[in-house]
């Protein structure tokens, strides 16, 4: 007869979501801009929340507030990496896995890795791990979302007023950008936005944003623009330069 | 081999229902079978325009449920020997319209020989405009030069890429064709009106014509006559034209440039 339950040993693959501050509005406000209020961003992803870059530590936390912050968008978070012992308690309480300790362990050997390989345990940023490019033909319409996990996205289309392409790598629009583009998506700040014909409603690096509601700057309207981070920590901004293609 | 095209927009009030009219009654005359079906249950409209609203005793609906069948329903146009109208229910709700449901009415259209089936859809992005394009193989996508009708317009787009048969079956894509209606050259020449070029370059879809706002549209509808008959109006050779393109030949755009009147004229008026 079959044992009820039977125990393995696995691994998962979960996104870090790398706070720098516990603020829930704070997060929430920026999660809005980020994401534009899409619920359901993510498609139910397991999710550690990793405080590590947090310097300042309030002294009580809402877990359950901030989980389901991040439930809206479509995560679920599991675990915490990176809080100091005194908050350890409150987070178990939440129903969080506390993960410092057990990331030292002696990782399990991974299957065969296809994409992704065995990566080392990501500390602050998550390094580069990056699959082959997705590519788009078509036109991104209002309402529709591109997500390439992992990689670079490659739109050959326009990307419309109201459409959202997002890659964890760098995201290339040959075709008009008017909508919104969000590139390094799970915190690689190394990553760019390159498009062709430079128009959009946001634009995003590793969580770096900008809008353009005042009108996008007559330099760039139109022209071949790549964005890029520039600086560190707080004072990391958006670079915004025109190409040369010819 | 029938050719299912549906006429959407996302947004309502643009033109679909006219269009449909207009461009069913153009491929009749140019001798194809063919239904135009209307598939705004709960509103009804397209029997007022198609002017055949007194002899409606069947419905989509009814024919979906079983209730009557497609020889009963269909209701033979006044003005072309091979266009038949499948009209829409006043006082069922969208539920009745089932996927299966409609597949099965297309298919016995199918059956029937028809060559074009015409699906003029309801306004929105929810079931009824839904279950219209599911089945299309061409889209005339709807829209006003104005830029809450082109986000509503892409916004279909996206829906007819995502939810449609061909799509989710990974077959060739749903062919689709932009007709800008209620254009007024004289309103863009003076800079009050998106162009139609401004507009084919946000929908990057190929343009299929570009229908004036004419007032004979207006009263072509009160007779419940498709404009297409009005033979003098540019809204009736606009519509011509679309058709023609739509089976292939080329015909170039009028009704797009605006002549400022010449001073006699304004001094003297005249028509
Ligand atoms: N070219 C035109 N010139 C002037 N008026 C027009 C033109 N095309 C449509 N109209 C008018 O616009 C109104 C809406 O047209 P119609 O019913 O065809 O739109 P629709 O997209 O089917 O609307 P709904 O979304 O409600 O189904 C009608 O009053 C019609 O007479
Ligand atoms: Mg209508």
């Amino acid at each position: 007869m079959a044992k009820p339950i039977e125990f393995k040993a696995g691994s998962l693959h979960a996104m870090s979501a790398v706070l720098r501050e516990i603020d829930n509005v704070r997060l929430a406000d920026a999660l809005q801009v980020m994401l534009g209020g899409i619920g359901e961003f993510f498609a139910g992803e397991p999710a550690v929340i990793d405080v590590t870059q947090v310097t300042q530590f309030p002294t009580r936390i809402d877990w359950p507030g901030l989980q389901s912050l991040l439930r809206r968008y479509g995560l679920q978070p599991v675990a915490l990496r990176g809080a100091p012992e005194a908050l350890h308690a409150g987070a178990r309480k939440a129903g969080l896995a506390i993960l410092d300790g057990l990331d030292k362990e002696p990782q399990l050997p991974v299957t065969p890795a296809t994409e992704t390989p065995p990566a080392p345990e990501p500390v602050a940023a998550p390094a580069p791990s990056r699959g082959s490019p997705m590519v788009i033909d078509r036109t991104i319409r209002s309402g529709q979302q591109i997500y390439a996990r992992g990689s670079d996205l490659i739109v050959l289309g326009a990307v419309s007023n109201g459409a959202e392409v997002i890659a964890d790598g760098n995201v290339h629009c040959y075709g008009p950008l008017r909508g919104r583009a969000l590139a390094g998506a799970s915190g690689e700040r190394s990553a760019r936005i390159f498009s062709s014909n430079f128009g959009p409603e946001l634009i995003a690096v590793a969580g770096v944003y900008r809008t353009f509601e005042q009108g996008i700057p007559q330099a760039l309207a139109g022209r071949a623009v790549q964005a890029r981070l520039q600086g560190e920590g707080e004072q990391a901004s958006l670079l915004l330069e025109t190409l040369i293609t010819d | 081999m029938t050719r299912i095209v549906v006429v959407t927009s996302g947004k309502g009030g643009v033109g679909k229902t006219t269009s449909s009219a207009s461009f069913a009654s153009g491929l009749a005359l140019r001798g194809f079978k063919t239904a135009v079906i209307d598939f705004d249950v709960g509103l009804r409209n397209l029997d007022l325009i198609m002017g055949c609203e007194r002899r409606v005793v069947y419905d989509l609906v009814n024919v979906i449920q079983g209730e009557a069948n497609l020889h009963q329903a269909l209701i033979k146009d006044k003005h072309c020997e091979n266009l038949f109208v499948l009209p829409a229910s006043q006082t069922r709700d969208k539920d009745a319209l089932t996927e299966e449901g409609v597949e099965k009415v297309l298919n016995d259209l199918k059956q029937m020989g028809f060559d074009y089936v015409v699906c003029d859809s309801p306004a929105g992005i929810e079931r009824g405009a839904v279950m219209a394009l599911t089945f299309a193989d061409e889209a005339l996508i709807v829209t006003n030069p104005e830029v809450s009708s082109i986000r509503d317009s892409d916004r279909i787009l996206g829906i007819l890429q995502s939810k449609s048969r061909r799509a989710k079956e990974g077959q060739e894509a749903v062919k689709e064709h932009l007709v800008i209606t209620r254009y007024s050259a004289k309103r863009v020449d003076e800079g009050e009106m998106l162009s139609y070029k401004d507009v084919q370059e946000l929908l990057r879809v190929p343009l299929l014509g570009v229908i004036p706002e004419s007032e004979t549209v207006l009263q072509a509808s009160n007779a419940g006559s498709p404009v297409i008959h009005n033979k003098e109006s540019d809204a009736a050779e606009a519509y011509e034209d679309l058709v023609a393109r739509f089976l292939g030949e080329t015909r170039e755009m009028r009704f797009v440039s605006y002549e400022k009147p010449g001073i006699l004229k304004r001094i003297f008026g005249g028509a």
